[in-house]
């Protein structure tokens, strides 16, 4: 257990500094600028300065990656279709599994007398680093050599809810910040104009487990994710209401402004000024969000790159929308794309609604990483993709087959900013079933991406409830192979 | 260079409870320190190298490598080079990052101020039951003050002797439309009307105020205000939460909290009535409906979850719930491992564990009067008919043997052959068995030709008509009957065990029903002890925890923290009082008053100290930053459903209907886009459009954006303290949210509706309506100013000022004008002051 980290200070003692330093009169533009220059004035080891949460802090030490881009594929990847191929499992098929296995364990639909399941897709290997990826990958297999393939992934609960909190919280209990509100709580966002934890969507329907999977759990609300909305409106009530253009709304904004100093100067209260600076904000976003989500701008070659089309909700949009939110600024984007739960129902089976999820996904994401390549951004871009659980080497028969949730042994893998690419990382037994070498769990993985972005998961803390939280619950630690 | 000043005075402000100009507190600042560093390998269980930290007389004496502290010199101390990692001494902790700089830096100033602390702190365990909370209600007297006059009450006592220590007077009283609008939001929360501010300004009687305190306190709208406050704490939602986040009906539960308030139910008995209101003798349904509070846990409807699993989650969140309400207790920390800093065994956690353990979870039918009276009646009547119905049937056998008579002449006349082998329908069947001789029918022709009858009777076929129009009936009343989610006492106790690390498929040791050891034992009735004994022991005047959280969170509301300022953990590593006897004399009125809340409330609100002026003073930013002792107000954001709730009133669009069913106000599209399911969400078009927030249906996997965006809690956990963040969001909500702006519209229609004097009078009247006082000359003409360029906008634009204008406005000019005016009253719902309790 650590020694209690310095909470944020109560708000009136934000009130006494903002007083003695004069920051009370500022007018339009005022608030924006002075945060400009106090960029990264200030250290993670420091309570945020509560009359500007988001401004950019130091981290603990010199980071590797200044943002992150999750492509978390809900419902939870097969990992034995996918990345992890077993010679033995192919031969067992059919078989029941051994009862080694699985006593004392607990799954979601399956018995303990499972049969064990040989994948139906053919595994290569590709690149310079020669990583065994399967026919699905076809254009993730080109990039392999920048990719740090975690094959022994492995976590603490099995039913989609708790387990996509888990991931993204630590626990899955609710009521605790997820971690991209842990980041932007630890070093703000370099956006000024855009919130700095965004959440995108794609597939059809939203992840389990909604709101708190980008929630800010007991942090302050500023550092809770903003869901960006298909359509010409990102984000909930940007648009100005009908009839109010452009110079109405200006007026509008001025004319509210002006009421706030007039008030700050009678009752010297600096909320007020935060108030001034949110409306700034609000009024600069309404600019920026449209203008962020215009597809149109990009050239052909990259549109085709990503396979995306303007004006459509898909993954391949959200993937080139993650690559101009972090272009702008954004600390944290996190990608949503569901229906990976493939237990073996007709839209749910190993077979072609697979095959479906992996043309959606694999483009894409092979684009991402090539463009913030090219764009010289990927050295400072942490990219993340994988699920809250894998699947079991056993069958799990319904109408079609499939394969039920696993926690013991599943694939993710990290590329860009501080990783070290082209590796494969740990092992599965040989049926695929427990990760035995360099097994990784949720929580060190949750530790190495801090670790990445410059923050010690033992110092980014909080005291609530009469205790210091923190990502990693009281667990993790950094994957040192994972590191460049 | 401002910024780097900033850096420079945080290092020392930052310092965990501590305020630069006072001394290092063992208690309170050293020793969770050690206790968190320390006692696994220096403590009670363990004594590495002889040495141990947890007592006075340990510390002082050091261990196998010498006395550990000189007194007033902590570079020569060696507890203080071990933690630094000195040359030649083993680094401490051995293993981890080792301590804070901040906690070094404590340790240094502790050990150079003289590494004082009480010699007869015994051990830890003995430290940690003597703590402050868990001592009796010490009932102090109000202090001497030199500054007599400014006392009101008690309260007032308190606070000023402190301040007068330290220096310091107390703020002026607030002008009085600044009171008027600060007691109205915090006891009903709404603004004052322009009529009452009138009324108020106008009474110059010197009860005045007590008088509006008392109108505002009979309010049927304080049960809304201060139930919203409770709900929070008791997780109330609509829905189930987790994944699938199906719909539930619970609402029943949530008008009781406002019912209650406003009846003042006493804390001890709306305690009593939520934990245990099914268990009393004769529970009248309203205690039983009371019983929602522990139902407001979630249910997993995923597939694939052990439903045993999630059962046990709900119990566990009512253990934690009950600990955070209750007794400011951290309790859910002991569900794993004993408590790492409170004297809360994980035996403790299990025993309460047990106390909850033992409720089945079923639905209550709540009816209204009318359906109690009409459903008995129809059952009633339904009987009636069915005994007429075996009547007719029973005395049949001479109509059936005429009816057989009849068809058989008639098979004859068509010269059909009835024929008797294996026939297929019961039609076929029927003619056979009417071919054969009444005795040598078998017991199914018997029975076929029977029913074949009864379908033709002409004396039952009225019957069966009516039966079925009468069991229809029924069925209507009965699905039209309000549910709502209670708890029910098992027969049958299951037994319940600790479970191992948390973990519940690894039972442990088995416990009884039983509190927590280190507050006064928890009579039973009879036997065992049950969730009625705990929830009496919960109010009992022995207990003084329960009187001390409940007026510390009825504090907390009304100076935005409490007295103690973690309001929900008043543990070892929760916050002191700032006022510890304060807080005492006040949770002894409490329990004085029996209980009464609004005896309470009347108390701080009639106080001094309550009405303050919330102006900043420069005095008191210097020597008090955090408002600790009180020598002003706080100006506080108001909540979620109270800026709703604000602009609805100044709109004249709030509809005053209390409780029912969750509502459906317009929200942005797109909501459901980010959740497993769409959800239900009915627009409304009447006045349920325009209720107050707290009765918006509430979805946990996608909250109502507004009230989220505002800082609503998500009623996943219980909510003992809401934070009040300031985002851009939240001005992009009230500049464009759809809904908001119709609230302008209907704001506008009212400005427009009222006496028309010249446009600056108007503004007047829209600006007192808004924000309850006078502009100043600058604010009016600067909003005079606006409206007039608005104005000019709209002349040009007729097409636009059509659409912003509010509905029903006949002819350009009336359009123009109102839309200018809507644009003047969206400004005047956006200016910080409105959604700000000054």
């Amino acid at each position: 257990m650590q020694p209690a980290v310095p909470n944020p200070p109560s708000p009136l003692l934000s009130t006494t500094r903002r007083h003695f330093f004069g920051r009370c009169g500022v007018g339009l533009g005022g608030i924006a600028l002075g945060s400009l220059l106090a960029e990264e004035s200030r250290a993670a080891t420091e309570p945020p300065d509560l009359q500007d949460p988001l401004a950019p802090r130091r981290p603990h030490f010199t980071p590797r990656a200044k943002r992150v881009i999750f492509l978390f594929m809900a419902g939870g990847p097969s990992q034995l279709e996918l990345f992890d191929y077993k010679p033995k499992l192919q031969e067992l098929d059919g078989q029941v599994v051994p009862p080694s296995y699985t006593k004392n364990k607990r799954f979601a639909f399956i018995k303990g007398d499972a049969k064990l399941m040989g994948t139906r897709r053919k595994f290569a290997r590709h690149g310079q680093c020669g990583a065994e990826l399967s026919e699905l990958l076809p254009h993730l297999a080109t990039t392999v050599d920048d990719l740090c393939i975690v094959r022994s992934m492995v976590t603490d609960v099995f039913n989609h809810g708790p387990a996509k909190l888990f991931v993204n919280t630590g626990t899955s209990r609710f009521g605790l910040p997820s971690m991209g509100a842990w980041l932007t709580y630890g070093i703000g966002s370099l956006s000024r104009d855009l919130p700095g934890f965004v959440v995108l969507q794609s597939g059809p329907r939203g992840p389990r487990g909604g709101n708190p999977l980008w929630g800010s759990g007991f942090l302050p609300t500023a550092y809770q994710g903003v869901p960006l909305l298909p359509g010409p409106q990102p984000i909930l009530n940007l648009a100005n209401p009908p009839g109010i253009d452009r110079a109405r709304q200006a007026e509008f904004f001025a004319a509210v402004q002006k009421l706030n100093s007039q008030r700050l100067a009678a009752v010297g209260d600096p909320e007020i000024s935060t108030r001034i600076a949110a409306y700034e904000m609000a009024y600069r976003m309404q600019t920026s969000a449209p203008e962020l989500i215009d597809l149109t701008g990009e050239t052909k070659q990259t549109l085709e790159a990503y396979a995306a089309e303007p004006g459509k909700v898909s993954f391949a949009n959200n993937c080139l929308l993650a690559r101009r939110l972090v272009e702008r600024g954004v600390r944290f984007v996190q990608l949503y794309h569901t229906d990976w739960d493939h237990h073996g129902n007709k839209d749910t089976h190993l077979g072609q609604p697979l095959d479906d999820r992996c043309k959606e996904v694999d483009q894409p994401a092979a684009a991402l990483i090539k463009d913030l390549k090219q764009r010289g951004m990927l050295d400072d871009t942490l990219v993340i993709w994988g699920g809250e659980f894998g699947r079991t080497p056993m069958g799990e028969p319904r109408d079609l087959i499939g394969r039920d949730h696993h926690i013991d042994g599943y694939a993710m893998w990290l590329a860009g900013g501080g990783v070290r690419g082209g590796q494969t990382i740990g092992n599965t037994d040989e049926l695929g079933y427990n990760a035995v070498e360099d097994r990784t769990h949720v929580h060190d993985l949750q530790a190495t991406i801090l670790h990445l972005l410059g923050l010690d998961h033992l110092q980014l803390t909080y005291r609530f409830q009469g205790r210091d939280f923190r990502l990693t619950d009281v667990e993790g630690a950094v994957v040192q192979k994972i590191l460049a | 260079m401002a910024a780097c000043c900033f850096s420079g005075l945080c290092a020392i402000v930052c310092v965990p409870c501590l305020w630069a100009a006072e001394p290092v507190d063992f208690a309170r600042d050293v020793a969770p320190i050690l206790a968190a560093n320390c006692y696994q390998c220096h403590g009670e269980k363990k004594q590495e190298s002889g040495f141990r930290l947890d007592t006075a007389q340990g510390l002082l004496s050091g261990g196998a490598s010498g006395p550990a502290l000189v007194a007033g010199k902590a570079s020569e101390s060696l507890l203080i080079q071990a933690v630094l990692g000195a040359e030649d001494v083993a680094k401490m902790p051995p293993k981890g990052p080792g301590l804070e700089a901040a906690a070094i830096e404590l340790l240094k100033r502790w050990v150079d101020e003289g590494a004082k602390m009480p010699l007869e702190a015994a051990s830890a365990t003995q430290r940690k039951t003597d703590h402050w909370s868990f001592q009796p209600l010490a009932h102090p007297t109000p202090p001497a003050v030199r500054n007599r006059d400014w006392v009101r009450n008690p309260i007032d006592a308190f606070v000023l002797a402190r301040l007068e220590a330290a220096g310091l007077d107390p703020s002026s009283e607030a002008d009085k439309t600044t009171l008027i609008r600060r007691l109205s939001l915090d006891l009903v929360g709404l603004p004052p009307s322009v009529q009452q501010v009138d009324a108020f300004l106008a009474d110059t009687g010197g009860d005045t105020y007590a008088r509006l305190v008392d109108t505002l306190l009979a309010s049927p709208h304080y049960g809304e205000r201060w139930g919203r406050h409770w709900l929070d704490v008791a997780r109330y939602a609509d829905s189930n939460g987790y994944t699938i986040d199906s719909g539930r009906s619970i609402w029943k539960y949530r008008d009781w909290v406002i019912a209650a308030l406003n009846r003042d139910l006493p804390f001890d008995q709306f305690t009593i009535e939520q934990l245990a209101g099914d268990m009393l003798d004769g529970a009248t349904s309203d205690q039983i409906i009371a019983t929602g509070f522990h139902r407001n846990t979630l249910v997993n409807e995923e597939g694939g979850t052990d439903p045993e699993q999630f059962r046990v989650e709900a119990v566990v969140d009512r253990v934690s719930t009950t600990g955070a309400a209750f007794l400011g207790l951290t309790l859910g920390c002991a569900r794993c491992h004993d408590h790492k800093y409170d004297p809360i065994s994980q035996r403790d956690f299990y025993q309460i564990f047990a106390i909850f353990n033992n409720a089945d979870e079923p639905v209550l039918q709540v009816p209204t009067d009318q359906q109690a009276k009409e459903l008995p009646a129809l059952l009633a009547e339904i009987a009636q008919v069915e005994t007429r119905l075996a009547e007719v049937d029973s005395n049949a056998a001479g109509r059936q043997a005429e009816w057989e008579a009849k068809q058989v002449a008639r098979i004859k006349a068509a010269g059909q052959q009835p024929e008797g082998e294996s026939p297929t329908s019961d039609a076929a069947a029927t003619l056979g068995a009417l071919s054969i001789a009444h005795d040598e029918r078998t017991p199914a022709q018997k029975e076929a030709l029977k029913l074949e009858f009864q379908k033709i009777d002409p004396e039952r076929m009225p019957l069966v008509k009516q039966l079925a129009e009468l069991t229809q009936s029924r069925k209507q009343i009965a699905s039209a009957i309000t549910t709502t989610l209670v708890l029910r006492e098992r027969q049958e106790p299951r037994a319940t065990h600790i479970h191992v690390r948390g973990d519940f498929l690894h039972p442990g040791a088995a416990v009884e029903p039983n509190g927590p050891t280190v507050l006064p034992p928890i009579l039973a009735r009879s036997g065992t002890r049950d969730r009625l004994d705990f929830a009496r022991w919960l109010v009992d005047a022995r207990n003084p925890l329960t009187p001390r959280v409940t007026v510390n969170r009825i504090w907390q509301a009304y100076f935005g923290q409490g007295l103690v300022a973690t309001e929900n953990d008043f543990g070892l590593q929760g916050d002191r009082p700032t006022h510890p006897e304060l807080l005492d004399w006040l949770a002894g009125a409490l329990v004085e008053a029996r209980w009464s809340q609004k005896a309470i409330h009347r108390l701080i609100v009639t106080s001094a100290t309550y009405r303050q002026s919330s102006r900043m003073r420069a005095d008191l930013a210097a020597a008090d930053p955090y408002n600790k002792l009180l020598g002003r107000q706080q100006r506080l954001r108001i909540e979620a459903e109270t800026i709703r709730d604000a602009s609805l009133a100044v709109s004249g669009l709030l509809s005053g209907e209390i409780g029912g069913p969750g509502v459906y106000p317009p929200q942005p599209q797109g909501i459901y886009r980010f959740t497993q399911q769409v959800k239900f969400w009915g627009e409304n078009k009447d006045s349920d459009r325009y209720r107050r927030g707290l009765y918006t249906y509430f979805w946990r996997s996608s909250p109502y954006p507004f009230l989220k965006t505002f800082d609503a809690p998500d009623a996943n956990v219980a909510c003992t303290r809401r934070p009040r963040s300031n985002t851009p969001l939240q001005a992009l909500t009230l500049a464009n949210d759809p809904a908001f702006y119709e609230i302008a519209q209907g704001f506008a229609a009212r400005i427009l509706a009222g006496p028309k004097p010249d446009n600056e009078q108007r503004i007047r009247a829209a600006f007192r309506c808004c924000l309850t006082r006078e502009p100043t000359p600058a604010e009016l003409s600067g909003l005079a100013e606006y409206l007039n360029v608005q104005r000019k906008r709209f002349d040009e634009a007729p097409q636009d000022a059509a659409v912003v204008a509010p509905p029903n406005m006949r002819g350009d000019a009336e359009r123009t004008q109102a839309a200018a005016w809507t644009m003047l009253a969206r400004v005047l719902l956006n200016v910080d002051e409105f959604i700000t309790r000054e």
